[in-house]
């Protein structure tokens, strides 16, 4: 909980330059991009484990999404500044 | 196979599950006769907690039993739930610390107390309540469908003569064990007994997944042996690359629009815990693709086979587990399946309770005590529970899965209302109203059309409407929620924005 009131903001914006604000777009909305362009990974080679392409891309894509995701989150939260958590 | 140890195993561990549950209400100690204590466990839970929470909204019945099922019945279509995950935390990264935000200085309990004070519109809150109630109950009735696939596989090969009368009075017996746990302990207990809940579920995850193929010889065998399956085996067949992308971004929007899930967030106690928690898990979703993939592993196992044929396809999972482990061992994993529906069904009807209480009868009664107010949820979510056990004696569905979906299409009603109206003034309540009739009218219609008006279907078995190509196999979701956007866009532009209550932030 932070106590300089920007928590309870209505309309409150993200703090930071424009620069830092693209990059953080990018490492959330790249995730999502691939995951939804599903054609670039409905093929079964080459397989791993025994396991097609379709199968085993989606579920490592899942782990790069959270490093994505942790990336932007670590971002954000300096970003935001106040107390250290 | 000793059916008995397999039994003693469930009824121990599911004895540690109703202590913890009880006792839980000691954790960080709050009062509990105040609805943010009792149902957001006083916003105290920390990243850790917070993970695991709004992980188990996301392990549950679905992920164990529904998915499976059509993975198994159906094929690649149904992988859908793994770019869902994905996709979904990186909505809920941009989405949730900003509703979080918002419901902080408020002591918002519900995102629909956010939506009363920003259109200034009590009809609009009651009808959107309504809404999230609704939804609910479908997934709620598909954590009991999952409960009760593990206890057809472990009493049915106990006693082959009772086994349903047996099954539905130990459905009934943990359910009232669950509404008193939840009454004492509100969101605390079905936060603790998460964590067990998912620590048991993992363990047995990473076993099945090591064991299982080393012993059949490989996923490559199960996939030869599943053959073709109607959606594509070891690739999307056809059009169903559009039920595919359709599924996974409804579904990705769906999720934080549901009460439960929002639940989960505004019990967080820092948006900095919040947005690392939220961007750790897709990691859950592992789990949920190794699950997905049981639905072909069975193929390349005979014994399981046989009694998926016997117990129903729901069962494929626990099949598996009982077919290829021992019996200690299935006691252990069946138990994490049973509480995998258990401890979602709490929270969901905490979060229905929540909704009935804040945001019809607060409405209605605006003078009620913050006692009262607790005290009534407490009840409301006893009556959900048993709301839901009597939906499933009553409703048939072919597919568990189709109910969460059909849910699906209701919750993403709610869509510009929450997610669009926490961003801007210019939706008018009006317009967003038509757009919720609209889009509800269309889903329902669609639902109905696809499985009876079509094809004489005797019970629910479809969610994708049935267009000439090149758009067949879209999920109705998609549709309704298109239909609704457009009616609360352009309705907003001719009528104009509605002016918010008066909010107390300062305007520096």
């Amino acid at each position: 909980m932070s106590s300089d009131g920007s928590d309870t903001d209505w309309n409150y914006k993200a703090k930071g330059t424009a620069g830092q604000k693209v990059v953080v777009a990018i490492l959330l909305i790249f995730p999502m991009l691939i995951f939804g362009i599903t054609p670039l990974y409905n093929v079964d080679k080459p397989t791993l484990l025994g396991l097609p392409f379709f199968y085993w891309f989606e579920t490592v894509w899942l782990v790069v999404s959270a490093v994505f995701y942790v990336i932007a989150a670590l971002m954000l939260n300096r970003m935001e500044g106040g107390d250290s958590e | 196979m000793n059916n008995y140890i397999i039994l003693s195993v469930f009824v121990a561990l599911f004895l540690v599950f109703v202590a913890l549950g009880f006792g839980s209400s000691r954790f960080r100690r709050g009062d509990m006769s105040d609805l943010g204590e009792w149902a957001l466990a006083g916003r105290k839970l920390g990243g850790y907690l917070a993970w695991f929470l709004v992980g188990a909204d996301l392990y549950t019945a679905y992920t164990f039993i529904a998915i499976p099922e059509l993975v198994y019945e159906k094929g690649a279509v149904y992988f859908y739930a793994v770019p869902y995950v994905g996709m979904t935390f990186g909505i809920a990264m941009i989405t949730m610390p900003r509703l979080w935000r918002m419901a902080k200085g408020k002591n918002y309990v519900t995102a629909i107390d956010m939506v009363q004070d920003k259109f200034n519109s009590k009809s609009l809150a009651i009808l959107l309540a309504f809404t999230g109630i609704v939804a609910e109950l479908p997934y709620i009735a598909l954590q009991i469908y999952g409960m009760q696939a593990v206890l057809t596989v472990m009493i049915g090969h106990l006693t082959a003569t009772d086994a349903n009368i047996v099954t539905e009075i130990a459905l009934i017996v943990s359910f009232i064990i669950l509404a008193a746990f939840t009454f004492t302990s509100g969101l605390r207990g079905a936060t603790i007994t998460a964590v067990m809940k998912d620590a048991i579920i993992f363990a047995s995850v990473i076993v099945i997944i090591i064991v299982v193929p080393i012993r059949i010889g490989g996923f490559g065998v199960a996939f030869t042996d599943a053959k073709t399956l109607a959606t594509g085996t070891s690739t999307l067949a056809g059009l169903f690359l559009n039920g595919f992308i359709s599924l996974t971004i409804m579904s990705a929007l769906a999720l934080y629009l549901y009460p439960h899930a929002i639940n989960g967030v505004l019990s967080t106690n820092s948006t900095k815990r919040l947005r690392m928690s939220t961007a750790l898990l897709p990691i859950y979703g592992i789990g949920l693709a190794l699950l997905a993939l049981f639905g072909i592993l069975i193929y390349a196992v005979p014994s399981a086979l046989g009694d998926v044929a016997k117990y129903g396809p729901v069962t494929v999972v626990p099949s598996l587990i009982y077919a290829e482990f021992p019996d200690w061992f299935v006691g252990f994993a069946f138990l994490g399946i049973f509480i995998g529906g258990l401890v979602p069904a709490s929270i969901m009807a905490i979060s229905q309770a929540n909704l009935l209480t804040r945001n019809v009868v607060k409405i209605a009664k605006p003078n009620i005590t913050a006692k009262t107010e607790a005290r009534l949820s407490k009840w409301f979510s006893v009556m959900f529970k048993f709301i839901a056990l009597a939906f499933i004696f009553a409703i048939s569905a072919t597919y568990s899965l189709e109910l969460q979906l059909v849910g699906g299409i209701i919750i993403l009603q709610t869509l510009p209302a929450i997610f669009i109206g926490m961003y801007t003034k210019r939706l008018n309540k009006y317009a967003v109203g038509v757009g919720w009739a609209a889009g509800m009218i269309t889903g329902v219609y669609m639902i109905l059309d696809a499985n009876f008006f079509i094809a004489h279907l005797p019970s629910l078995q479809t969610t994708f409407f049935k267009f000439a190509t090149p758009f067949s196999f879209i999920y109705i979701g998609l549709i309704a929620l298109l239909v609704n956007l457009l009616f609360a866009i352009v309705g907003s532009l001719i009528m104009g924005g509605t002016k918010e209550a008066a909010v107390k932030t300062a305007k520096a």
